[in-house]
């Protein structure tokens, strides 16, 4: 799923690497305890236990309105503010750990 | 009471329901009287016909269906000018079109959306709005949180209640939502899930609709939620071949003025003449079933001074075919100025035509009752343009207003404002006397749906049934 960034009205990515969604040794290492809350946040608004370290959240029946809730739980539980495209180039807990990682 | 008052009249005993006077039968109800041949009204007197009751059908309009309604839009295509979706948890719906020889077709929606939240329109893949995520999300966690504490089948007793039924949700987004583009977006939401003014309904109303459709993420969904499917060739074929089955019990053109109960049955008063029985199922939209005069009066009224029509318009934009597929758009569209505050592709599966229908809902909806027709027609095609400015001018367009059409007074469903469900509820389904109640909004389970409707329909025999 690719999105059009060019609108104005567009939130400005909020991670310092926007151009690098592909985690890489630079990035900070994610601690365990954020892809356990993660993973605890996935199961709240999905609904469903069936959630692992590496789940994809739209496999899971996941969908944009319930995606903007875990960017809430991010928010509020974690200090940092992702956006919509970070979430869809990381949909897993263990990716949006890496993201949290690397946006503080 | 709102109803005409009527002379005292004998009932007429040549005019009852089922040809025999209904004391002749006392014990067990044999006859029954349904006003409204909408879902709920049909689906009742098909079960209360399967099971040996003489049943009389009285429609004010002359079709029968309701809020459904089919508008042709070419050479044998129609498309559905009033309710038009459903989903996989819509089961009594789904077993009533498969049972009817009905089919159901996916809605399309592939490609990108148009959204004009600003001063530019601007297009992006999927349904998400260019707005701030975070913003959007803590808003959802908020209504999901009310959405969860609600008691669904009974929202009068949800903890809590006096409280919620106080505040409109208008009041709790000004006390609540910080970030404009929550602000935004808050009544956008409301107006496409529930054609509600946000200043009309109280918060518990909202957390109750929301929890009766399946909670936000299903009733917001179109692939696996609550817009999943339509009704290929019309919802409106549901009521029509119900009614096909029912013949001549199925009478046209006759608004029903009162209803007079006595110790041996009910006399339903239309314009045409009385009609006696032993029970009789009001399947009317609250604010209708108000306007009709009982005796015995209802000790408790079916709509409240705050309870306000549904305000849904819908536009249907007719095209040589879905001249939007080209340019990659799936024809969705989300917009903060009125009046379409949202477009969707309901093209006949069939093709040979496109069909966009625009969504002219809450605070849009009245300002646009308010104008002419030609301003009407005027503002669409403008709006339309500025949407979607690489489509031709549509070449249709058609208007449906709900919350002018007399015998509904709204769509989609009426909306219960502060203090209405701590006086209504506890009395939505409770029978007056020999006088049963049925149609979507007094169903707790998808109420204001067609599923509700449906559902509303089995319940009110089954009560019938009980009485012996």
């Amino acid at each position: 799923m690719s999105v059009d960034t060019t609108s104005a009205a567009h939130p400005v990515p909020s991670g310092p690497d926007p151009s690098g969604p592909i985690p890489s040794a630079a990035h900070p290492v994610p601690s365990g305890a954020a892809t356990d809350s993660l993973v605890a946040v996935f199961r709240r608004v999905l609904e469903t236990p069936e959630v692992a370290a590496d789940s994809d959240f739209f496999r899971l029946g996941g969908d944009s309105l319930i995606a903007t809730r875990v960017l809430s739980a991010i928010a509020r539980d974690h200090g940092v503010e992702l956006s919509f495209d970070d979430f869809l180039l990381a949909p897993t807990p263990r990716a949006l750990a890496e993201k949290i990682a690397a946006g503080r | 009471m709102t109803g005409p008052d009527h002379s005292t009249a004998p009932p007429d005993p040549c005019a009852t329901a089922s040809g025999t006077p209904a004391a002749a039968r006392a014990g067990r109800v044999s006859t029954a009287v349904v006003v409204g041949a909408g879902l709920a009204g049909l689906t009742a007197a098909t079960g209360l016909a399967a099971r040996g009751i003489d049943v009389t059908v009285l429609e004010a309009r002359t079709r029968v269906g309701g809020r459904t309604h089919g508008l042709l839009v070419a050479p044998g295509r129609q498309v559905d000018a009033g309710a038009a979706y459903l989903g996989e948890r819509h089961t009594e719906l789904l077993s009533l079109v498969e049972e009817l020889g009905l089919d159901t077709t996916p809605t399309a929606m592939h490609g990108a959306s148009r959204f004009v939240l600003g001063p530019e329109g601007t297009t992006r893949d999927g349904r998400f709005p260019p707005l701030n995520a975070v913003a959007l999300g803590d808003l959802f966690e908020l209504l999901d949180e009310l959405t969860a504490a609600v008691r669904p089948d009974a929202p009068w007793l949800t903890p809590d209640a006096a409280r919620l039924d106080t505040l409109t949700a208008a009041d709790w987004a000004e006390q609540t939502l910080t970030h404009p583009d929550a602000r935004l977006f808050f009544p956008l939401f409301l107006g496409e899930m529930m054609a509600a003014d946000p200043a009309d309904i109280s918060v518990l109303h909202m957390a109750f609709y929301l929890r009766s459709g399946g909670g936000l993420r299903y009733l917001n969904a179109f692939e696996g939620g609550a817009q999943q499917d339509r009704i290929a060739g019309g919802a409106h074929q549901v009521c029509e071949r119900l009614a096909g089955r029912l013949g001549a019990r199925v009478r046209l053109g006759e608004a029903v003025r009162a209803v007079h109960q006595d110790d041996d049955g009910v006399t339903v008063h239309s314009t045409a003449g009385a009609y006696r029985a032993d029970v009789a199922v009001m399947a009317l939209p609250p604010l209708l079933a108000d306007t009709v005069e009982y005796r015995p009066w209802l000790p408790v009224r079916r709509a409240g001074d705050r309870t306000a029509r549904g305000c849904a318009v819908k536009a249907t934009l007719v095209y040589p075919e879905p001249l939007w597929r080209e340019h990659g758009l799936s024809g969705w569209s989300v917009n903060a100025e009125g009046p379409l505050l949202s477009t969707v592709d309901d093209s006949p599966a069939e093709g040979g035509v496109g069909v966009l229908t625009g969504f002219v809902t809450g605070r849009e909806a009245r300002r646009f009752g308010a104008l002419d027709p030609g301003r009407r027609r005027a503002a669409v095609v403008e709006q339309a343009a500025r949407v979607f400015p690489m489509l031709p001018p549509p070449t249709g367009l058609h208007i449906t207003d709900w919350v002018n059409e007399q015998y509904s007074q709204g769509c989609y469903a009426a909306l219960r404002g502060p203090g209405d469900w701590l006086r209504h509820g506890p009395t939505l389904t409770a029978p007056h006397r020999r006088v049963h109640w049925a149609g979507t909004e007094t169903s707790t389970e998808y109420f204001g749906l067609m599923e509700g409707a449906v559902r509303s329909g089995h319940r009110v025999v089954a009560e019938i049934l009980a009485r012996g």
